[in-house]
């Protein structure tokens, strides 16, 4: 196959899926509640890969990624609720609102280091948590917020289960398009690079902390996205939403698809959304099954479901991203193109 | 000549132990300097010292006529300072391909918006340096393996391949030849003469006196953080002081 049509037909194939094959299914059976499981798994794709980004790719270990998803949940909803915008304008600036706190929190923590940057995090995770739960005049506390408007572009009422599954597919595909060229870039490169040794990036004329800041805010803004899908297509946010659990399970997606590699941010998503919903029929005990699928694949799978140099590797030739040096043989591609 | 490097009193107390007492050399550009001592004798700490690593205690540097002391790491290396570590930094979970590139994008710079909606000309110019760095070295053939998993001797050529990429003006190695056979030294040191033969200046810090007096035009000798000795190996290998400091005095 031409490396020129390759990447297009990979391409092509998600499209047709995502935007084809899943609504007819849905469409087919056309209840609610499945339209809704699809939210949520193409939301916590879309938070995974965000997550991926900073953790991953980065290396920051972060346990409050959740807290950045409810300050986007909580921006578009008060802003729908509250201030009457359609979903046009929620939407950007519920990303912006995250990204806007997630460079408050980055500005003080990210000389810390490994684990020290993780409990700040942690514990920054917790505040906003309790700021969304405790701040009753504008969160509504513990009641939640009900949003029951807001889901229209340029006019046209988007808010019906069919409609609604488009807008939040559309975003993560696009968002998830961002995600891939700043992961798989040499941009994405310089990022792997902290990871592995900061000081040494430093010495090579990479400005280390100004590149953690950037990917904390571009994460938080995706979280923030994220967010602000939920609130519109789930009706109903309140802090359970965002608590620590939550950036836990986040993190489980992002470890159990594989570290680093954005294709495997996406299957571990999928895996920890629906497993538990195909589940459903055994009651209670799926959660056991969850936790052991959990434990047994990361004691089998360690680097995750496609780990990180499989991932690269699967991106270099399959979306066609490589560069190939002068004088070297086919299926040795490298680099970023 | 052209000085390029220009280091003037340069101290460094750490607590009641002063590590660089005084050090004052210069290095012209196209040079190749030998900085040499016994353990503990400073070279390293002059080397961070340079690359910013390590702030001043007293002194000052200058690369190209600007002050470079108290500037952050990464700014002077873009000026054009390449460095490697001591202990072989590389990029362990990274291929060899991917180490080099980083080198060459903290030169021509990354920004988020440019690597997802710009063009290919930044990535393609990253990996046009990134590959000829590695035919410097000759590890093109081992561009797609991940750094941890080739040799240890190869490891050494690929981070002073990192290093090459970034095109710089002034090449620091410290102690390149630290953990290599005597074969590898030697091969080692015919490729940093084939280095300075193509123009690039370099700082080489190194335990090993034999590769040192063996390539180098100039070698400033370090002991107890002072400098001894500036000149030409065969002077230097005659020198009272130099002999004192690695042999010891009879008493």
């Amino acid at each position: 196959m031409s490396d020129r049509l390759r990447p297009l037909l990979v391409v092509a194939a998600v499209l047709v899926l995502v935007l084809g094959v899943v609504p007819a299914v849905l469409g087919a059976f056309d209840r609610s509640y499945l339209y809704q499981v699809a939210n949520l798994a193409l939301i916590f794709v879309l938070l995974a890969a965000s997550m991926h980004l900073v953790t991953g790719v980065a290396g920051l270990l972060q346990l409050g990624h959740a807290a950045f998803y409810g300050v986007g949940a909580y921006t578009a909803a008060l802003l729908t609720t509250e201030a009457g915008l359609s979903f046009g304008w929620t939407l950007p600036l519920a990303g912006l609102g995250a990204a806007f706190v997630a460079v408050l929190v980055a500005l003080p923590t990210m000389r810390l280091v490994s684990i020290y940057f993780a409990v700040a995090t942690l514990g920054i995770g917790q505040m906003l948590y309790l700021v969304m739960l405790n701040w009753v005049p504008v969160t509504k506390g513990p009641n939640g917020i009900l949003v029951t408007s807001g889901l229209t572009l340029f006019g046209y009422d988007l808010s019906r289960p069919a409609s609604a599954y488009f807008v939040v597919a559309v975003v993560t595909l696009a968002s998830l398009w961002v995600i891939h060229r700043l992961s798989h870039s040499y941009y994405g490169n310089a990022l792997r690079s902290l990871r592995e040794d900061d000081q040494c990036a430093d010495a090579m004329g990479l400005d280390t902390v100004r590149l953690k800041i950037e990917s904390f805010a571009v994460s938080g803004f995706f979280a923030g996205i994220a967010g602000a899908l939920w609130a519109h297509t789930a009706g109903y946010i309140s802090p359970a939403d965002f608590s620590f659990p939550q950036s836990i399970l986040i993190l489980a997606m992002v470890v159990v698809g594989g570290l680093g590699s954005l294709p495997g941010a996406v299957i571990g998503a999928l895996v920890l959304i629906l497993l538990p919903e195909v589940l459903r029929p055994v009651g209670d005990f799926r959660n056991i099954i969850v936790g052991g699928v959990l434990f047994f694949s990361i004691l089998l799978m360690p680097k995750g479901i496609i780990g990180e140099v499989s991932a690269l590797d699967l991106v270099r030739r399959q979306l066609g991203g490589a560069w190939r040096g002068e004088g070297t043989k086919a299926g040795s591609e490298v680099g970023w193109r | 000549m052209t000085t390029l490097l220009t280091i003037n009193g340069a101290t460094r107390r750490f607590g009641g132990l002063t590590a660089v007492d005084g050090v004052s050399t210069t290095v012209a550009k196209g040079e190749l300097v030998g900085v040499i001592g016994p353990n503990g004798a400073g070279k390293t700490t002059l080397f961070n010292l340079i690359s910013g690593f390590t702030p001043l205690s007293a002194g000052k540097v200058h690369f190209k006529g600007r002050r470079i002391d108290g500037q952050k790491p990464f700014r002077i290396a873009r000026l054009g300072i390449g460095r490697t570590f001591q202990n072989l930094r590389i990029f362990p979970n990274m291929s060899v391909f991917d180490n080099v590139s980083v080198g060459a994008a903290g030169m021509l710079g990354v920004n988020a918006a440019g690597a997802v909606f710009g063009g290919k000309a930044r990535s393609e110019a990253i990996s046009r340096r990134a590959w000829a760095a590695l035919e410097q070295v000759g590890l093109q053939g081992l561009a797609g393996e991940l750094a941890a998993n080739i040799s240890y001797g190869r490891r050494k050529y690929l981070e002073i391949a990192r290093a090459l990429a970034m095109e710089p003006e002034l090449i620091i190695l410290d102690e390149p030849a630290a953990g290599l056979n005597d074969t590898e030294t030697r091969e080692l040191a015919a490729f940093i003469k084939r280095l300075h033969g193509d123009g690039m200046t370099v700082l080489l810090v190194e335990h090993d006196m034999g590769l040192v007096m063996g390539i180098c035009e100039r070698v400033v000798v370090l002991a107890s953080g002072r400098k001894i000795a500036d000149a030409a190996p065969e002077v230097v290998r005659k020198d009272a002081a130099v002999l004192e400091a690695y042999l010891g005095v009879e008493e």
